[in-house]
């Protein structure tokens, strides 16, 4: 995703209302740092293979060798201008198919959302078309070498549910879940040799009407960016007016 | 010239400026205020390579080479200068034993340092002054199959928190006179003197270092006798030299990081402080001091790395750097107004760690006697 | 005459306690019926959740589909999902309506993908263009970005909905509307996680750093009394309570409640400052909040420099006439366990 440092520069194209990410730096999703994390305490218990994969421009290359450095195994980039403008179910088309193409797997790990469109809805819809289930806001995730089970916990309103699973199975994980590890100098020398793939849409064969824009059942209709000035707006008036403007202002931005 | 870092290091200095900022960040005001170079950080940091990052792999080290541990000490300090100065000076012991130990002395003394199970030290300054080594007045003595060691060491830089030391003894007269020798801190004779108390790089513990016929065994004699001086000048002046001018570069980025912040906030006639050209001007002047000083630090590891001689660029990264860091943090401190003396906000930290960092690791006088010489040689006449 | 619009929302409950947001999307759909002809549908499954959806009809609901069955108590996402495909197919909605819940949010975009339609999350208002399309206004990148999705091609159109945005009904003395009994089929999926246990609990007090929501006060608080009223505008907005310097000197809050260049560096959604002038000192402890809200009766105070919203009142008046607002807008706030 692109770093937030720098989302004070982002401009949106005003024909097609896509975000324009150029010359922005791409950083890995700190939600997915915690997923990766929570992989690798699994893979340190047992015997397991961490695969990466990722839809995004080609510069994400370096975003997947960082998660190498961190532990992963290998990693696929799926990459094409083709899937641009995708909506999170064309998004989760092209990481389905890409998943089927590795193989087998017993589970998905994804972080719960991602700090810029905040959707939550990726991990949900690649399981969906991988026919696999999910459990999203995962807090805790303990796996049983005994009997395969793998026991996480749901964070919900007001407290959390404990359930039982098995593979295959996706987890949408929380960052309350974990503290990521920090990247050690010999990992990151080991991560040079490790495999980083690129798969355009010839490598996996999705019919164009099903990806980028033409995939998308959702369209922007419009989109507003808040520059980082402050709005400095004064509220005026009688005691009631004040009260209810400011009212309608915080449940307006959604805090309330 | 390409003047770009590789992607490798690009990964290495964003992975240490993460550690830095989330694991060292909350213990600055500990350290400030107790001057204790905090044990438990040897952990995390060995464990990421920090300790071990030029030693080579067969000795449990990393071997990543000098621009890496440039760039590791820079991003150290720029969150905390006490923390990369410690470090830099246990690399010193690394790089000491590296280049001049026999077998038997590399496989038992650098693992331990490179993996951070303990911390080294070099003592080479006597009290009778850094500056004129040759005139130290430690001594060794061969006494049937031990040395025995007799004197003070000071200003050593983790004297009370690492557990194998360098020590450089006088075995004859001359400059042929010096020796340098492995010594434990559990030797018969040796002992922790004083701690001094820095008015900066405060986290990094600083004292005395008193022989009294300590034993040292014959095999813990680094190098050939008589051989110390090459020890010293080599160590001091390869790891030593970039190894203070990357503290002191880290230091740099955050005066400046500082200042350009501060000043695009701070207030004044109605507006941004930054707005003014006065303010501007320093700011511009920080910002090249800044490029300069990596270009010299970047290009005195790099020739190390190439394994050319590199004695001159080495001392003008630390003179240079470790000057522009105080020039420009006092600059900073100006443009803080009367916020940069208070002790809440960084920069006056800032400028009271680049002072310490001229005098710490050598003298700009002596570094300039080594610059000089490099001037003049094209003019000396041959004798 | 033109065909009304079936607008279908997922009523969700747990544990037989329905959430308000259920209510509140009812509400809003009906607030839409005013614009073009809406026929409003609440979905309520589980086990005996009929009475439930008698609270539906009554406020606002024109029918219920009430799916019962011991395979759909407690909820689990694969039978929930395979249920409501199948009432999607059968009934074909031109809308299906979510909270944006911790049931919500995984749920509906596993059954849009099933449906092969497009979904839109955390929406906190909705429209319609005219064309028969519904307008989603979805926040994003920090609430740096505000988009309007439609979905022209796919139907059902669906949409998850912060939950405390819309607005309920008030309630009808009758219930108008009819309920509809789905039979839940014997081929639905029951896949998936087994529920081994539901645990409720209180939610922790969340550090300065952490909070969401901060309500801090400085020096123009002027005394203890005022303090108090600071605190309960916080309570009520489960927000955690920050002071300046002042603040903390004149005894009203502790050393580490401190907001600034001496204390805590913090980063909420929501910073309210109240009687908080704004120098430097503490500003560059909260610049970085997501939505600034100020209230000082001095209209020169830095603090306006800093703030989205500003309001130049004596906070004496406005702090009490807020919080009571904000109490009555608000019953299904999260952070009260118990309060339905």
């Amino acid at each position: 995703m692109p770093d937030p440092k720098y989302w004070a520069q982002l401009k949106i194209d005003p024909e097609t209302k896509i975000l324009i990410r150029e010359g922005i730096p791409t950083i890995l999703n700190p939600l997915d740092k915690h997923a990766l994390e929570a992989a690798l305490q699994i893979k340190e218990k047992t015997d397991a293979e961490i695969c990466l994969v990722s839809m995004a421009p080609s510069s994400a290359v370096m975003v997947l060798r960082e998660a190498l450095a961190m532990g992963a195994d290998r990693a696929f980039l799926f990459s094409d201008r083709s899937f641009s403008g995708s909506d999170t179910l064309a998004t989760a088309r092209v990481l389905s198919a890409g998943i089927r193409q590795i193989g087998h797997f017993d589970a998905i790990f994804c972080g719960d959302f991602s700090l810029d469109g905040s959707t939550a809805q990726v991990p949900s819809q690649v399981a969906e078309l991988l026919n696999i289930a999910s459990v999203c806001h995962v807090e805790s995730i303990k796996w049983s070498e005994e009997d395969n089970f793998i026991w996480v916990t749901q964070k919900i309103e007001h407290g959390d549910v404990t359930l039982r699973a098995t593979p295959p199975i996706l987890l949408a994980v929380t960052k309350e879940i974990n503290r990521p590890r920090h990247i050690s100098f010999l990992e990151i020398i080991e991560a040079d040799e490790k495999e980083i793939r690129i798969l355009d849409n010839s490598g996996l064969g999705l019919e164009p009407k099903t990806i980028g824009i033409s995939g998308s059942p959702t369209q922007m209709a419009d989109l507003i960016l808040h520059k980082g000035q402050r709005e400095g707006r004064i509220i005026t008036g009688s005691l009631t007016e004040i009260v209810q403007q400011l009212t309608e202002r915080l449940t307006q931005s959604g805090i309330l | 010239m390409d003047f770009k870092f590789s992607e490798r290091e690009n990964l290495l200095r964003k992975t240490v400026r993460e550690y830095a900022e989330s694991e060292i960040g909350h213990r600055i005001h500990k350290m400030e205020e107790t001057g204790e170079f905090p044990m438990d950080l040897m952990e995390t940091m060995s464990r990421i390579g920090i300790t071990g990052v030029i030693s080579p792999q067969e000795y449990g080290g990393v071997g990543l080479g000098f621009m890496a541990r440039t760039i590791v000490l820079e991003e150290l300090g720029r969150v905390y200068a006490a923390i990369p100065m410690a470090i830099q000076v246990h690399h010193m012991a690394c790089a000491a034993l590296n280049d001049f130990g026999n077998e038997e002395q590399k496989q038992k003394y650098i693992p331990p340092l490179a993996q951070g199970k303990t911390m080294g030290c070099v003592a080479v300054t006597d009290p009778s002054g850094g500056s004129d080594v040759v005139g130290m007045q430690t001594r060794a003595e061969q006494k049937g199959d031990k040395w025995i060691l007799n004197g003070r060491k000071c200003f050593i830089t983790n004297s009370h928190t690492s557990d194998y030391w360098i020590v450089i003894a006088k075995t004859a007269e001359g400059a042929k006179g010096l020796s340098a020798f492995i010594v434990e801190k559990d030797f018969q004779g040796a002992k922790v003197g004083r701690k001094e108390n820095k008015f900066g790089l405060r986290g990094a513990n600083t004292g005395e270092l008193v022989f009294n016929d300590c034993e040292i065994p014959r095999e813990n004699l680094l190098g050939q006798e008589g051989g110390g001086l090459a020890v010293a000048m080599k160590t001091v002046s390869d790891a030593g030299r970039t190894g203070m001018a990357a503290t002191a570069l880290g230091i740099l980025t955050s005066v400046l990081e500082e200042a350009a912040k501060f000043a695009s906030e701070r207030k004044l006639y109605g507006k941004p402080i930054s707005k003014l050209q006065a303010i501007s001007f320093y700011l511009a002047e920080i910002y090249a001091e800044l490029d300069i000083c990596r270009l010299l630090c970047y290009r005195a590891s790099w020739m190390r790395d190439q394994n050319m001689r590199s004695d001159t660029e080495n001392a003008m990264a630390k003179w240079y750097t470790c000057d522009a860091a105080f020039r420009c943090a006092k600059k900073a401190v100006e443009i803080h107004g009367s916020y940069g003396i208070m002790r809440e906000y960084k920069v006056q930290r800032l400028l009271r760690d680049a002072m310490v960092t001229i005098p710490a690791g050598g003298t700009a006088e002596v570094a300039k006697i080594v610059m000089g010489r490099a001037a003049l040689a094209p003019y000396e006449l041959q004798r | 005459m033109k065909q009304k619009q079936k607008y279908f929302i997922f009523a969700e409950q747990r544990a037989g306690v329905l959430h308000d947001v259920s209510l509140e999307l009812v509400g809003k759909c009906r607030e839409l019926s005013d614009k073009t002809g809406i026929e409003v549908t609440a979905i309520i499954c589980g086990k005996n959740v009929r009475t439930l959806a008698d609270v539906l009809l009554v406020q606002g609901a024109d029918q219920a589909i009430v799916a019962e069955s011991e395979l759909l108590e407690p909820y689990r996402i694969m039978p929930y999902t395979s249920l409501l495909a199948d009432i999607c197919k059968k009934y074909r909605p031109d809308v299906l309506l979510f909270g944006a819940t911790s049931m919500g949010t995984e749920l509906a975009p596993r059954l849009a993908a099933r449906l092969n339609t497009g979904l839109s999350a955390h929406c906190i208002e909705l429209d319609l263009d005219g064309e028969g399309n519904l307008l989603q206004f979805v926040p994003g990148w920090g609430a740096g970005l505000m988009a309007t999705i439609k979905c022209p091609g796919h139907r059902p159109q669906i949409a998850t909905v912060k939950p405390g945005v819309m607005s309920k009904l008030k309630v009808t003395t009758t219930a108008k509307g009819n309920i509809i009994e789905f039979k839940v089929p014997a081929t639905l999926d029951t896949s998936g996680p087994t529920v081994i246990k539901v645990k409720q609990k209180k939610p922790e007090k969340v550090s300065l750093e952490k909070a969401e929501v901060i309500v801090a006060g400085g020096w123009g608080i002027g005394d203890q009394q005022g303090w108090r009223l600071l605190e309960e505008l916080a309570e009520i907005l489960c927000a955690s309570v920050g002071a300046t310097r002042p603040a903390v000197d004149e005894g009203w809050a502790e050393e580490d409640q401190m907001i600034g260049q001496s204390g805590k560096t913090v980063k909420p959604k929501l910073y309210i400052g109240i009687g908080i002038s704004g120098v430097m000192h503490h500003t560059v402890g909260m610049d970085e909040s997501g939505l600034v809200v100020a209230i000082n009766k001095d209209p020169k105070a830095p603090i306006f420099d800093y703030a989205d919203i500003g309001v130049i009142a004596d906070y004496r008046g406005v702090v009490p006439a807020l919080t009571r607002a904000i109490k009555e807008k608000i019953k299904s706030l999260t952070c009260h366990l118990g309060d339905n």
